[in-house]
């Protein structure tokens, strides 16, 4: 131990064992996902009266697009190089939907997505994307992309909390009995397999975009078993296996495996085709504001004219031709129309049937899972060598990503010693935590009732088998709360034709979002929004050139 | 310079007023025994106090430099905190002994705990200065008290002249032991922290023994004891505290004693100096020793200049926070602009004004050539637009990621870049013979990344054999010779050049991975290669 560590231990080792029942107080709010707002939606006429209704008209637009998530912008992004006026209706105060981030304090951080695996070569807009951002630097003889390195999660990437201690990578071989490491093992070949198997119709059996994948009727089967139920069809039953399925379900679809599609549940383990040398450390494109990189790429590149704090009401196919949509100006409480010659709704389903409700029995019925999305804001860090995501085996959350991970500069999250403290390193940390149980309803009101105090000691004591002191290097803890985070892929949710939702609501109406495809991923979303600014280009006789998707 | 000049008694020593009532009745010549214990009090007091002194005078300069200013102002103002005290001696009346008691165990404490609360300071906030000179104070005025308090305990038993002279000769001689023993024996040994200590439970022992041998009233004799026992016990578990936390560290880890140390947001420096040697560590490891950094440092720079085949005119040197691959790059007249970036600015500013860095480097960071910049070098290298003809990398090994990261194909990709393509670089690359896949790892990845190659290495004795990897573009190739008249080295001469090429055996190539930022496979082998000669 050396001299600083010493004195701290003599310091704040004793101030906080004296200090033990008036433990440190933390600063923090619950923020963001307007639920209120949102909720106005549910109330229709009686919320309309009580705002100033302007409903004549009051601004045009070529393209209205109601959604500033990733679907919504992807359309703003695709219809840009068209130099039409885009724009967005967004009725949060800051855009990106579920792939949105904080800028305040030391380093910026995702409230929602926090990585893209690097996309498959059939993701093409997303590759695309990337190129356009130089997280794509070129392209290899076998056709395949070239990342720049500072974009994958820099090592080390993962940690497991294990039996009272840290475990490098998210599986501890060194601990598991041997049964677990047999089942493991086994599970991985069944993985590998997936992967390269191709159906009847000579289709990878899983691919994303989710579409590309195969129509064998064989494998489709799988999404009327539940993940749970494969895993006990082929006889996978040590609690670590069972344990690590469960998280990836969790982490991916918010489900637990009783309630998410064993073809989805594969789908995870085996869609990912991209195999280079550069990509065997990591295959994750990481950045410190997670997904809202993307977001932020996007916005750059398309320019639309973004309203936020706008909650779109009502959608209007109208007569002579073109669209309107009323929306609430929530700051000034005053609600609005804006015309235009086409609209995307890039929302969720169940707000899409209530703007549109001449569309709902084209629209899927989906359930979906509530989040909660913890910041840490953390003046200390307290390990040099923290890797990017540190998971706790058993606990309720999935753990929680470092922000500074990916950072390159070393000096940017220090702060030098002032006159009162030493010198000391602060990071943002990540904390997520997904409903997966069947009853989402009851986890919403619980989640959308509980105040900030109950929420935060919650995360700590998630965390405090691992991080019992957690408080003391705290500085503020903030809290979103996603009552409608994304879409679970519960057993049969392909549907009885599967790969076949609709794009288009109306003439000029085109709907995009991942409650489409029915799993929340960045390049589902991407090319949802692609699609639908590509659809709606064909009706108003506008030239895009060739598809991006 | 003694300390205890100012502890003769003021010339104006009161006359003999008879003592108050209260003492009278345990007053009359001290025994024997109690004669002799006042008089080792005396040396005890005067040895602690010149450990006191010289503690505060070595924590000043270890933590606000430039030693020479710092002893001078803690000698000055103790000394003169003594005559305060002296002077104040005058109007302690009554009960002498117990007072006498009282001020021992001050002195106990306020001395003993002196190093622990000014590095608690220290570490925590600004108030060092304040702090310091306050001990300073406070600790003179203690013991500038006692002296003449002894006298005057002493002076039924002595007469003037004998009197004086035996309490000064303590006194003095006191002093010469302390100064003795605290640079050879207790700081080396026993360390800042401890020292204090010691001679705080010391002081409180004398004060212990005091009240069995003085002739103290039954109540204030119960008194007295409490409170030498609560002392002798806070600084006991002070000692106890300290051993286990601190001691371990310093003195005996770095085997020198600790001439300036500093923490950074990133690590901690600390400077030794032995009669002979300086040494650098960072977070506690030898990063150089003045008997044979010439060796390391000739053989980084002078190579890559012969190999670059033209003069020198931009370098930029990244990590090198210690100035001295700049101080062997200023031999070149050449050179017109030296860019050094280190991420901390803790260390290039001990080695810019700290007189036994600067005397090692030369001073060339404050050379007019050169530009020190405090940043990270991933960072610099992003935002860089210029061209280097020479680029020196010289970072601390790859024994942790975030260090690791600068060792990666994508960090060596951005330095080709800033190169020209007949530009050059070398980089230092730990030992081909403790750590060789560690060593070949980075030479694979320099390769990957685009560069030829010349691996090189020598032997550092404080190192053991140490490599470095000189690359660049086509063409490379390992210098015939030098560029610089080898009669201004120490070590490199032209004709042992292609030597230093060579690969023997036991340290030649292997295959190795590519390092990538998201593998960092070198941090692993490096830390496997290690950890069984650290074993
Ligand atoms: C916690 C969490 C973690 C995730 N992690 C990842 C990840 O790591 N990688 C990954 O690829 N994906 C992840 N996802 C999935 C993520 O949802 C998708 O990648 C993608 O962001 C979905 O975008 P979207 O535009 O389709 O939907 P949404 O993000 O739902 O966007 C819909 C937008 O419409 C707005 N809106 C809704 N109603 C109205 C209205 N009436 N008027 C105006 N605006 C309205 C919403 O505010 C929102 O901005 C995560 C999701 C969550 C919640």
């Amino acid at each position: 131990m050396d001299r600083r560590a010493f004195l701290s231990a003599l310091g704040t080792g004793w101030l906080v064992q004296t200090a033990g029942e008036h433990p440190p107080r933390i600063a923090g709010q619950v923020v963001g996902a307007s639920h209120a707002a949102g909720h106005l939606l549910r109330g229709g006429a009686p919320v309309v009266s009580s705002a100033v209704v302007r409903a004549v008209v009051q601004e045009k637009a070529d393209v209205v697009i109601v959604g500033g998530g990733v679907s919504g912008l992807s359309a703003a992004w695709r219809l840009a190089p068209a130099g039409l006026d885009v724009a967005v209706l967004e009725l949060e105060p800051r855009p990106g939907g579920t792939s949105t981030w904080g800028e305040e304090g030391a380093v910026p951080h995702p409230w929602g997505a926090h990585y893209l695996a690097a996309p498959n070569v059939e993701a093409r807009a997303a590759l695309r994307l990337l190129q356009e951002m130089g997280a794509v630097t070129g392209w290899d003889a076998a056709g395949r992309p070239v990342f720049d390195p500072r974009r994958l999660c820099h090592a080390p990437q993962e940690r497991l909390f294990y039996d009272g201690e840290w475990h490098q990578g998210l599986v501890p071989t060194d601990a598991l009995s041997i049964a677990e490491r047999d089942e493991m093992a086994r599970f991985l070949d069944i993985e590998e397999a997936l992967t390269v198997r191709r159906g009847a119709d000579g289709r990878p059996a899983f691919q994303i975009p989710l579409d590309m994948s195969s129509r064998d009727p064989d494998l489709l089967a799988l999404d009327r078993l539940s993940m749970e139920a494969w895993l006990d069809r082929e006889g996978f039953r040590t609690p670590f296996l069972r344990w690590y399925v469960r998280y990836a379900m969790l982490d991916d679809f918010g489900g637990a495996p009783e309630d998410v599609s064993a073809w989805a549940g594969l789908h995870y383990f085996a869609a990912r085709k991209l195999r280079t040398p550069e990509l065997e450390g990591s295959h994750f494109l990481v950045w410190p504001e997670g997904n809202g990189r993307l977001v932020k790429a996007l916005i750059e590149r398309a320019r639309p004219r973004i309203m936020l704090g706008s909650l779109a009401m009502a959608v209007h196919d109208l007569p002579q031709g073109g669209v309107a949509v009323d929306y609430l100006d929530v700051a000034r409480h005053e609600v609005r129309r804006i015309e235009a010659r086409a609209a995307v709704l890039a929302t969720p389903a169940f707000v899409t049937r209530r703007l549109f409700p001449a569309a709902a029995p084209m629209l899927p019925v989906r359930t979906s899972s509530p989040w909660l999305v913890a910041n840490l804001h953390v003046e200390d860090r307290f390990e040099p060598n923290l890797p990017w995501d540190s998971i706790l085996y058993e606990a309720e959350g999935l753990g929680y990503v470092d922000a500074a991970h990916q950072l390159t500069d070393l000096a940017a999250t220090t702060v030098p010693a002032s006159a009162l403290r030493a010198p000391r390193r602060q990071t943002v940390l990540t904390y997520y935590r997904a409903f997966g149980g069947a009853d989402t309803t009851a986890a919403r009101s619980m989640l959308l009732g509980s105040a900030w105090e109950g929420l935060a000691d919650g995360v700590l004591r998630d965390l405090a088998p691992a991080h019992p002191h957690l408080r003391e290097v705290l500085g503020r803890m903030d809290l979103m709360l996603w009552g409608h985070a994304m879409p679970r892929p519960r057993p049969g949710f392909l549907g009885e034709r599967p790969f076949e939702t609709t794009c288009a609501l109306g003439p000029r109406i085109a709907w995009a979002h991942v409650d489409q495809p029915g799993m929340a991923l960045f390049e589902e979303a991407q090319a949802r929004g692609v699609r639908a600014a590509e659809l709606l280009a064909g009706d108003m006789g506008v030239v895009l050139g060739e598809s991006w998707l | 310079m003694s300390a205890s000049e100012a502890s003769v008694p003021p010339p104006n020593e009161a006359p003999e007023v008879p003592e108050a009532p209260g003492q009278d009745a345990v007053a009359g010549p001290p025994r024997r025994a109690a004669r002799a214990a006042l008089l080792a009090s005396v040396f005890v007091i005067a040895t602690s106090g010149l450990i006191y002194e010289l503690i505060t005078g070595t924590l000043a300069s270890y933590v606000l430099g430039d030693s020479v200013a710092q002893f001078s102002f803690v000698i000055g103002l103790y000394l003169f905190a003594m005559g305060i005290g002296s002077y104040l001696s005058q109007y302690l009346e009554s009960k002498l002994l117990e007072r006498f008691v009282e001020i021992e165990l001050g002195v106990a404490l306020v001395g003993g705990l002196s190093a622990p609360l000014l590095f608690k300071v220290y570490t925590a906030s600004g108030a060092f200065r304040v702090l310091l000179y306050g001990l300073v104070l406070l600790i003179g005025m203690l013991v500038g008290l006692e002296i003449p308090l002894l006298i005057r305990l002493l002076k039924f038993s002595l007469d003037l002249k004998q009197l004086v002279a035996r309490v000064l000769t303590l006194d003095y001689i006191g002093a010469l032991v302390a100064s003795l023993l605290f640079p050879s024996l207790l700081l080396p040994r026993l360390g800042i922290h401890q020292t204090g200590l010691f001679f705080g439970l010391l002081n409180a022992f004398v004060a212990l023994g005091s009240t069995f041998l003085f002739p103290i009233t039954r109540a204030d004799r119960f008194r007295l004891r409490a409170l030498c026992a609560l002392t002798v016990l806070v600084l006991g578990a002070a000692f106890a505290m300290v051993t286990q936390f601190v001691e371990r560290a310093e003195a005996i880890y770095f085997g020198a004693p600790v001439v300036h140390s500093a923490q950074s947001p990133y690590q901690r420096m600390v400077l030794t100096q032995s009669p002979r040697t300086t040494r650098l560590f960072l977070n506690g490891n030898l990063q150089f020793s003045s008997d044979d950094e010439y060796r390391y440092h000739e053989v980084l720079v002078h190579p890559a200049v012969a190999a670059l085949g033209r003069d020198p005119r931009r370098v930029l040197i990244l990590g090198g926070g210690d100035g001295l691959a700049a101080r062997e790059l200023l031999r070149y007249p050449s050179v017109e602009q030296v860019t050094l970036v280190d991420l901390d600015a803790v260390v290039t500013d001990a080695f810019r004004t700290l007189p036994i860095a600067t005397r090692l480097n030369q001073g060339a960071l404050t050379d007019r050539r050169v530009t020190v910049r405090n940043e990270d070098a991933y960072k610099f290298l992003e935002g860089c637009t210029e061209s280097f003809d020479l680029a020196i990398v010289d970072f601390p090994d790859p024994g942790n990621y975030a260090v690791g990261k600068l060792y990666t194909d994508a960090f060596y990709q951005l330095l080709r870049e800033r190169l020209g393509v007949r530009g050059v670089v070398v980089v230092q690359a730990t030992s081909p013979q403790y750590a060789r896949e560690s060593f070949w790892t980075i030479v694979t990845t320099m390769e990957a990344a685009g560069f030829m190659t010349a691996p090189l290495h020598v032997y550092v004795p404080s190192f053991g054999e140490w490599g470095f990897v000189l690359a660049g573009g086509e063409g490379l190739a390992a210098p015939g010779g030098l560029r610089i008249e080898a009669s201004t080295l120490r070590y490199l001469d032209s004709a042992g050049l292609p030597e230093l090429f060579r690969f023997p055996r036991d340290i030649g190539r292997v295959a190795a991975p590519i390092n990538r930022l998201n593998d960092q496979k070198l941090v692993a082998i490096y830390t496997r290669e290690w950890s069984v000669w650290t074993r």
